[in-house]
């Protein structure tokens, strides 16, 4: 790896978790979503860095709309969409310190037990790379693929129906 | 120079969009307007509301310039002619172009008012409706090329224009770019006459001439990713590539702005359901036929 793609590496990185930081960090809504998007874009960025073409470009496109709709939920069902009233946005803090701690436990776990093949010699050109992608999506990984956007749609749903508040004609 | 030759292709492109559009609103001619306007916009006093989101306020337009800009890197005017030439040319046309949304809403929520707040969330209401359209056809344009270069797109038009080779997908993408550009019949964003110009109506002075030259290149960048996309770019008898290119791109223009002029404004949420009843089913349909053909016909 050269040094500038190392210098990029951890440029983006550090930006994607920066930008990560500022979600939590602002009161308003909108601005919550607009960084979470580009936190994301920052890793979109990170494939970029890393020759991963499509994906990289992938995920640049995706984030953007789906960041934005997010806002718009997030405006819609929070008090203070601003955050003017100087609204606390953290709720549960000793359950998500465990929840949040127990997670980075089990990525760091995944990612030094994992047996990583190390960086391979030659990078395959973007049109190969999309041709690859496309194959294991339409193969071993449709299955995979597939549940997931259904679990995301049904998560989706399930959380918009919990966020409304019942309307009178609604009640027994 | 490469670059330097586009963006001054690019800039003209531009100034042939202002004088086109003034042209169809005011019925009137004139070559000097746009220039006379755009002096007369950084010449007058920069007003700024009350409690504003400075950031996205700031950030707004000239995020909505740099998708443009980007929008118009992969689109090539000849044969390398072209910022640059990726090999997902076509993907990243779309992750430019998917920034206008992020701009627009931006713009909306910065200055603190309720007319850019609400026209800014029912472009979101158009993204909608016009996102599907945008991808859809184009899958369809890059499996007739057998890839996503706009390059080898154009190329792959050389027996057969797309127009005639995938005339559904060609009428959904059209359809498409006009939300894409928020043009009329589908210009509710920046609507005269309907929420006091709604995203741009807290902008003053340089920053609204840079939202409407941002807007110029983007309906520059639709145009040119029209030609590629189905006219068969640069490809045509007598005159070289480029004037090909510069010829369609300004008939594509022409025909975006003059086109839906004459057409009621359509709301947000009816573009919505006719894009996805009947827009997405024509796109489905039209991915089939070209892969039908794509596997039967050699061409």
């Amino acid at each position: 790896m050269s040094f500038a793609t190392a210098f990029f590496l951890a440029f983006f990185g550090i930006a994607a978790i920066w930008f990560g930081i500022v979600v939590f960090r602002t009161h308003s809504m909108v601005r919550s979503a607009i960084a979470l998007l580009f936190s994301q874009t920052a890793i979109g960025a990170m494939f970029l860095v890393m020759q991963a073409e499509f994906l990289g470009v992938l995920q640049i496109m995706m984030m953007a709309t789906e960041m934005s709709v997010m806002a718009i939920f997030m405006v819609m069902f929070m008090m203070d969409p601003g955050g003017m009233g100087k609204m606390d946005m953290t709720h549960q803090k000793r359950l998500s310190l465990w929840a949040g701690g127990i997670g980075l436990v089990a990525a760091l776990a995944v990612i030094w037990t994992a047996g990583w093949q190390g960086p391979v010699p030659e990078v395959p050109g973007a049109d190969e790379q999309a041709r690859a992608l496309g194959r294991e999506i339409l193969g071993r990984s449709m299955f995979v693929f597939e549940s997931a956007a259904l679990m995301i749609l049904t998560a989706m749903i399930a959380a918009t129906m919990v966020a409304i508040a019942p309307q009178e004609k609604d009640r027994p | 120079m490469t670059i330097v030759i586009i963006l001054f292709a690019l800039a003209l492109g531009c100034y042939a969009v202002a004088v086109l559009e003034g042209w169809a609103v005011h019925g009137r001619l004139s070559l000097t307007r746009p220039a006379i306007s755009a002096l007369a916009l950084l010449g007058r006093e920069k007003i700024m509301p009350r409690t504003p989101d400075r950031l996205y306020y700031e950030a707004g337009p000239v995020l909505l310039l740099i998708a443009g800009l980007l929008a118009v890197a992969v689109i090539p005017l000849a044969p390398g002619l072209i910022i640059t030439d990726l090999a997902i040319g076509a993907l990243f046309l779309n992750a430019a172009l998917a920034y206008v949304l992020v701009a627009l809403i931006m713009a909306g929520w910065g200055p603190n008012g309720a007319y850019g707040m609400i026209s800014g969330w029912r472009f979101l209401g158009q993204f909608i409706a016009y996102a599907m359209l945008i991808v859809m056809p184009i899958t369809a344009v890059a499996m007739r090329a057998e890839s996503l270069s706009t390059t080898q797109i154009v190329l792959s038009q050389a027996g057969l224009w797309n127009i005639a080779y995938q005339p559904i997908g060609f009428v959904l993408f059209v359809v498409a770019a006009m939300g894409v550009a928020w043009l009329p019949p589908v210009d509710l964003p920046t609507g005269g006459g309907d929420l006091a110009s709604g995203v741009t109506a807290e902008y003053t002075g340089a920053r609204l001439a840079v939202f409407r030259l941002a807007r110029l290149v983007i309906i520059v960048a639709l145009a040119g990713a029209t030609v590629t996309f189905y006219l068969g770019g640069w490809l045509g008898p007598w005159l070289p590539g480029w004037a090909w290119s510069a010829l369609k791109t300004l008939a594509v223009i022409a025909a975006l702005l003059l086109g839906g002029r004459h057409l009621p404004r359509l709301r947000e949420a009816r573009y919505l359901a006719v894009s996805w009843k009947l827009g997405i089913s024509l796109a489905l349909a039209n991915i089939f036929l070209v892969g039908v053909i794509a596997l039967v016909v050699p061409l």
